[in-house]
């Protein structure tokens, strides 16, 4: 223990908290044994300057700020604000006293063995490093300083570090600078197949072809890099790809979940509504704006319809026993994902009481929450469509099927009539078989002996009358409807504080309102005008968190783009900015970037450029013992990680790279082919789940139908995003299931098959010439030496040794291909 | 309110509880991050040297770690009772007046229009027509435990039974009910109880999975895979489905053509590439971890049909499990690999009885001696055959066995006519037997029309926290960080096993 330096301590907290939120929570706690583990050289009697924000916030907010925090302040104790832990406490005692460890409280009551005084009092006491941490850092003065997400973004100059021929751009300033304070230098730059495979998944989620990667490589031009990544940019596969991070953080999915897991009609047009706005390039507050009040800007159009199915597209049970509850977890799920999306704090900590943490009161929540109490729920069982389905068909198309719609529910509310008429003089059973899927069946056995002859005459008539009309409607050209907010209200519900959570229970009522962290509270909203349709509410609080000065919006999303870039955030934790939350390792840069990126208009694609021109995105992922021994988890960046694929760009490459990827864009989701066994864990094996031809089947990974309780194997085996809440960061398991689906799926094996043919057709079935061609497809490389002798040396021995047929060994191979770490590890 | 907004603020008040929002209701006492701490104490200790893998994954930089199944054993919390679940999931809902909790008064009520406040599918009433119980109740064993005659089998193990006869749930829906059993929250996206106890313990056979769902043939719950999924856990801790015929994972079956000399010598080609593109990449361990998983995979593939073949089996253990009769086989079959998995250290294992919608389960609302009769019929034998069996392999005191559907059924008749009973939250039976529970007692009780829990209700995270705790994990301790918070099965208040079957 007595080894473990500041540092060693800092990096085991930041696993601790990563690991926890979102990686691998078994880890949590896992500071000590790490830092032990982490060959951290001795420093012994040195006492480096403690960081608050690094070292004592997290501790503090760990394992203090439950009862002396924002929400309980236990004794009179509050440990969130200086002033306050400064303070001489009710026992006349004082928490904290600057400069005095002895003096102060808390190192008493950390240290105290009598089971009384103890803190904290239950669950597992400090590690004694992290006591002496606390100690130092109160000998030191106990510098105090208020969490940093919550402070205004800071203007920082670029450092000037030594090696200045490696800085790029700023980027590379600040990363250099940290690492050569740390002593420690960047890894050298990647090559230039490394660079181009990093740079096609990073944009595209999908491999070069070897031909793409011959003319990067023999591009002698200074600005070969440069004309890559505007290539890259440009492309549509571009916006397929950083669309599906967005769709992660929206828990996006086309069902509701639950018993029937019912299909969101028209979901489909949001996803295609991102694939597009990435692609347009669109300014990050319009998208904003877009999604949270498309339906109240001044210029609202189907796009920005479409785009409000950002509300539309969370669970929702059609079936609650509390139907009341049941829409607050709607709203709940709202608030949840926006406060956490775009803003980057748990609000939904609050909907209870204060935030345990975080200085969120809990009005924050239900001003927050009034923002939405416009809208209503997503539907009701017997009608799911009115709600969040808005018509954008053109209008001359829209009232041919007025006409229809009309005579067909006269129709049909005639024949209920009548139908619940006989059915009242049914028997018991029939009665409760009216009300499944039987309902037809039965109607059409019986009905008839329930009517009365002339009624049942009126019945026919009636019948024959919707069929007429449904014959009608086929003739039309179909209708377009968009998953959307649809009937929010221009007066919304009165919103009350709503003690415990519970709707029941109203406390103080409350108006719209920004929460206190950002200074003001109060929202103005604009009195509605007489054409105006809802209360554009939600417009206000889309425009305050689009607008550049917000003190979290820029921050939050340059932190994901460069998650998504170098396979973390700055902040590891994208959702939580909040002091549970993990500091960043690089605050400046953070800052500078965030105001780099409104500076330039709040887009993505020179935002992309900005990064992987930089040194830093160049590196190679060469590893170095004397920098893993100063820093582990390369939290500094001395080299790129090494990447797995994504569970789509598994997929896709697979079909990538034999030639079958279909590129065809947009439309309703696809299905790939499910085996009955995972079928048969349906209520109903094989309901709601289509069959798409083998050509549809091919295409890209974003357009399968995302069914939340039957998520396509393949992808949930390679850690599909989490469905039913806002998903941050993906985890990455290695585990069996993935390695037998590789091996003895039929999805696997097929396209290996397809691989094996394509490359007899390009170049023949010579062994060598196989081999060779097969490498360069799967990693856009060339053969290694001894490679292609290996290859031939191995299909040769399944066809001699082994009796297998020519194919069949070329397609074994190819199979082994698409199962080496080369092909779903990236350098 | 223009929608058709509920305005029905008559709610059960102890059931009130904000959905997930509910964890952040915590007092001192169960507060979390000093839980956490107690729990890193012991269980985490386990995880971090078996875990130094999943660990590297995260930092990407520690190059030596070797590859450890993530499921690998973690040590409890405390020396536990039990070190394997089978928890047979009567879904559908049966009947607790039909089944285990005897109404004497009932009977004689039959047909007669009372008061009684019920809430099902059908939504709430305040009266109801009495159906009375269709079966005769009878009192077994030394305990004198009141089984109706539904279950012969049963009744002779009644003295190894512990009844609760005063469960509650949240919901009396299908759909957010089989989550709440499953999960513990009426909403999906939470992991279920098998995935907490993979979580909290790791499995003690890396060659088969550690969670184990075994679906009825004629289709699995409704929500389907939600029952057994991990929710924001990842996807290692979720349930696998297992088949009792054919093959018995999936994809666990070569590829037609492809014997297994053939499939050895794929696996040597592809080790050998995987280690030379590793030995250029040093400070990646994951790499290692991914080869080290296709070795697991070759394992499995030998030991999980191993595990599933009751052909081994003697003709008298199998005719115990009613295997030659053609209404018991397929449930004896899975009872009976239930028997073979908990003997190769599987933690948790689910059997459906029923599956499919309406009356292909449990979920009596048309005939409910039909229904009822052929539910019972099915499981009665393989159950008690089960109980015995486990006994005499002296695996009956580590193995506890749960009973229940997700919710009981209320005294009343649905329709007009019929025995059809709507669903029932407000109370209802499950028992649990072994694993260090008290046989021959039970706990709680209805009233006497068997229409709520009035005596000692136990919500069903009360018996999340029994099963937690026979295990050897804290439930008020076994958290998992996410959305801001540290999240438990039992949820944030102070949850207690049920002391009086322990």
């Amino acid at each position: 223990m007595l080894r473990t330096n500041h540092f060693g301590i800092r990096t085991g907290l930041i696993k601790l908290l990563l690991g926890g939120m979102i990686l691998f929570p078994g880890l949590e706690l896992a500071s000590v044994g790490l830092a032990e583990n982490n060959r951290v050289p001795v420093q012994q009697n040195t006492k480096p300057v403690v960081d608050f924000t690094q070292q004592i916030q997290p501790l503090l907010a760990k394992h203090c700020y439950s009862c002396h925090g924002p929400d309980v302040q236990e004794g009179g104790l509050r440990l969130d604000q200086s002033e306050l832990a400064f303070k001489q406490l009710e026992s006349e005692a004082t928490a904290v006293v600057p400069q005095h460890p002895e003096k102060s409280e808390i190192i008493r009551r950390l240290i105290s063995k009598d089971e009384s005084e103890q803190m904290p009092p239950e669950g597992d006491r400090l590690k004694q490093e992290q006591i002496d941490l606390i100690k130092n850092w109160i000998k030191q003065g106990a510098e105090w300083k208020k969490h940093w997400a919550f402070l205004p973004l800071q203007q920082k100059t670029p450092p000037i570090p030594k090696q200045t021929q490696w800085v790029k751009n700023p980027i590379d300033a600040f990363i250099l600078a940290k690492l050569e304070s740390k002593g420690l230098s960047p890894a050298p730059r990647a090559n230039r197949g490394a660079l181009i495979r990093r740079a096609y998944f990073n944009l595209t989620g999908l491999p070069p072809t070897p031909e793409e990667v011959d003319h990067f490589i023999n591009d002698r031009s200074p600005d070969a890099y440069e004309k890559l990544v505007d290539r890259l940019l440009a492309s549509p596969r571009y916006g397929e790809r950083w669309a599906r991070h967005w769709l992660d953080l929206v828990r996006y999915a086309d069902t509701n979940s639950f018993e029937r897991d019912g299909i969101k009609p028209n979901a489909w047009r949001f996803r295609d509504y991102v694939i597009s706005s990435f692609n347009q390039d669109k300014p990050y507050s319009q998208f904003i704006k877009e999604q949270l009040a498309g339906d109240e800007l001044d210029q609202v159009t189907n796009e920005t319809i479409i785009a409000t199915g950002y509300y539309r597209l969370g669970l929702w049970d059609d079936e609650p026993a509390d139907p009341l509850l049941s829409y607050y977890n709607e709203l709940d799920d709202i608030l949840s994902t926006t406060s956490q999306v775009f803003l980057g704090l748990t609000l939904n900590c609050a909907r209870c009481h204060e935030h345990k943490i975080d200085p969120i009161p809990h009005e924050d929540y239900y001003r927050f929450l009034a923002f939405f109490h416009g809208m209503n729920s997503y539907g009701i069982r017997s009608d799911q469509l009115s709600y969040n389905q808005t018509d954008i068909t053109s209008p001359e198309v829209s009232a041919m099927h007025a006409r229809i719609d009309a005579q067909k529910n006269n129709a049909k509310k005639k024949m209920h009539q009548m139908e619940q008429m006989a059915i009242k003089k049914m028997s018991g059973v029939d009665q409760r078989r009216s009300e499944t899927r039987q309902r037809d069946k039965l109607l059409k056995e019986k009905l008839k002996q329930y009517l009365e002859p002339d009624q049942y005459k009126v019945y026919q008539a009636l019948q024959h009358e919707m069929h007429q009309q449904e014959a009608q409607r086929k003739k039309a050209p179909p209708r377009k409807m968009a998953l959307s907010v649809r009937r929010s209200l221009k007066e919304p519900r009165e919103t009350f504080v709503l003690l415990r959570g519970n709707p029941n229970v109203r406390g103080e009522k409350v108006q719209p309102g920004f929460p206190e962290i950002f200074g003001k509270t109060e929202a103005l909203i604009p009195a509605t005008r007489k054409e105006q349709q809802t209360s554009g509410r939600r417009r206000v609080l889309a425009e305050w968190i689009a607008d550049g000065d917000n003190l979290l919006t820029s921050r939050v999303i340059v932190n994901r783009i460069w998650q998504h870039h170098f396979g973390r955030g700055i902040v590891q934790s994208p959702n939580n900015f909040g002091q549970l939350g993990v500091p960043p390792t690089h605050p400046e840069l953070l800052d500078w970037l965030a105001l780099e990126f409104v500076k330039s208009g709040q887009k993505f694609k020179s935002f992309h450029k900005l990064i992987m021109m930089s040194n830093t995105y160049q590196m190679s992922a060469k590893f170095s013992d004397q920098a893993a021994a100063i820093d582990p988890a390369n939290d500094l960046f001395w080299r790129f990680h090494m990447r797995r694929l994504s569970a789509e760009e598994v997929r896709d490459s697979l079909l990538a790279v034999n030639g079958r990827l279909n590129l065809k864009m947009y439309g309703p989701g696809i299905y790939p082919q499910i085996s009955k066994e995972v079928l048969q864990g349906q209520s109903r094996p094989g309901e709601g789940w289509l069959n798409s031809s083998e050509e549809e089947r091919a295409r890209r990974s974003i357009y399968v139908f995302v069914k939340r309780s039957l998520i396509t194997p393949l992808l949930f085996n390679f850690d599909f995003a989490d469905t039913d809440s806002s998903c941050a960061v993906r985890f990455v398991t290695t585990q069996p299931a993935q390695a037998l689906g590789m091996i003895n799926g039929s999805f696997v094996n097929l396209q290996a098959e397809y691989l094996a043919d394509r490359i007899i057709e390009e170049v023949d079935k010579k062994h060598a010439l196989f081999v060779e061609r097969a490498i360069r497809l799967a990693y856009g490389r060339k053969p290694l030496k001894g490679e292609v002798d290996t290859g031939v040396r191995f299909i040769e021995k399944l066809i001699k040794k082994h009796s297998l047929k020519e194919k069949q060994a070329l397609n074994y191979f190819c199979l082994t291909i698409l199962n080496r770490n080369e092909f779903v590890y990236l350098d | 309110m223009a929608l058709e907004q509920p305005s029905n603020p008559q709610v059960n008040q102890g059931n009130q509880s904000a959905g997930h929002a509910q964890f952040c209701r915590r007092t001192r006492r169960e507060f979390l991050w000093e839980a956490g701490g107690g729990f890193a104490s012991v269980a985490l200790t386990g995880m971090m040297s078996a875990d130094g893998f999943l660990n590297s994954q995260v930092v990407a930089a520690d190059g030596s770690s070797k590859f450890q199944n993530p499921l690998a054993p973690k040590d409890p919390h405390f020396k536990p009772k039990a070190k394997s679940v089978i928890f047979l999931f009567m879904y559908g809902g049966p009947s607790h007046v039909d089944t285990f909790d005897y109404k004497p008064k009932l009977y004689g009520l039959d047909g007669k229009t009372i008061t009684v406040k019920t809430k099902g599918r059908g939504g709430e009433k305040n009266e109801g027509r009495v159906v009375g119980p269709k079966w005769k109740f009878k009192q077994y064993g030394e305990s004198g435990q009141w089984i109706s005659d539904l279950f012969p089998n049963l009744a002779t193990c009644a003295d190894d039974i512990a009844f609760i006869k005063s469960m509650t749930a949240d919901s009396p829906i299908h759909g957010s009910a089989m989550l709440m059993m499953n999960s513990g929250r009426i909403l999906s996206g939470f992991p279920s109880l098998g995935s907490w106890l993979n979580y909290g313990l790791g499995t003690e056979n890396e060659n088969l999975p550690g969670y184990v769902v075994m679906l009825d043939p004629t289709g699995g719950p409704i929500s389907g895979a939600k029952n057994w999924s991990s929710g924001f856990m990842p996807a290692t801790y979720q349930g696998t489905t297992m088949r009792s015929q054919g093959a018995p994972l999936i994809d666990l079956r070569r590829p037609e053509g492809m014997s297994k000399v053939v499939q050895r010598e794929l696996l040597d080609e592809l080790k050998a590439a995987n280690q030379k593109h590793q030995a250029s990449r040093a400070g990646n361990s994951e790499l290692a971890a991914r080869i080290a998983s296709y070795e697991l995979a070759f394992k499995m593939q030998k030991h999980a049909p191993e595990a599933a073949d009751i052909a081994t089996e003697t003709k008298q253990t199998q005719e115990l499990y009613g295997l030659n009769n053609p209404r018991t086989a397929d449930f004896g079959r899975r009872c009976l690999l239930a028997r073979r998995l908990v003997e190769r250290g599987v933690r948790f294992i689910q059997l459906y009885s029923g599956g499919n919608h309406n009356d292909t389960n449990w979920d009596a609302h048309g005939d409910l001696h039909k229904n009822h009769s052929f539910h019972a019929g099915n499981t009665d034998q393989p159950i008690a055959a089960l109980i015995k069996d486990l006994k005499a392999r002296g695996l009956f005191d580590e193995t506890m066995i749960v009973w229940g559907g997700e919710f009981g059924r209320q005294p009343t008749a649905e329709y007009a006519k019929g025995t059809g009973r709507d669903h029932n939250s407000y109370g209802f039976t499950m028992w649990t037997a072994g694993g260090g529970i008290q046989g021959g007692t039970s706990v709680g009780a209805t009233d006497e029309l068997g229409a709520a829990a009035v005596e000692k209700p136990f919500h069903v995270k009360r018996l999340h926290a029994t099963i937690l705790n026979q295990m050897g994990m804290d439930p008020n301790r076994l958290a998992y960080f996410y959305g801001g918070l540290n999240q438990k099965l039992v949820g944030v208040e102070h949850t207690e096993p049920i002391h009086e079957i322990i």
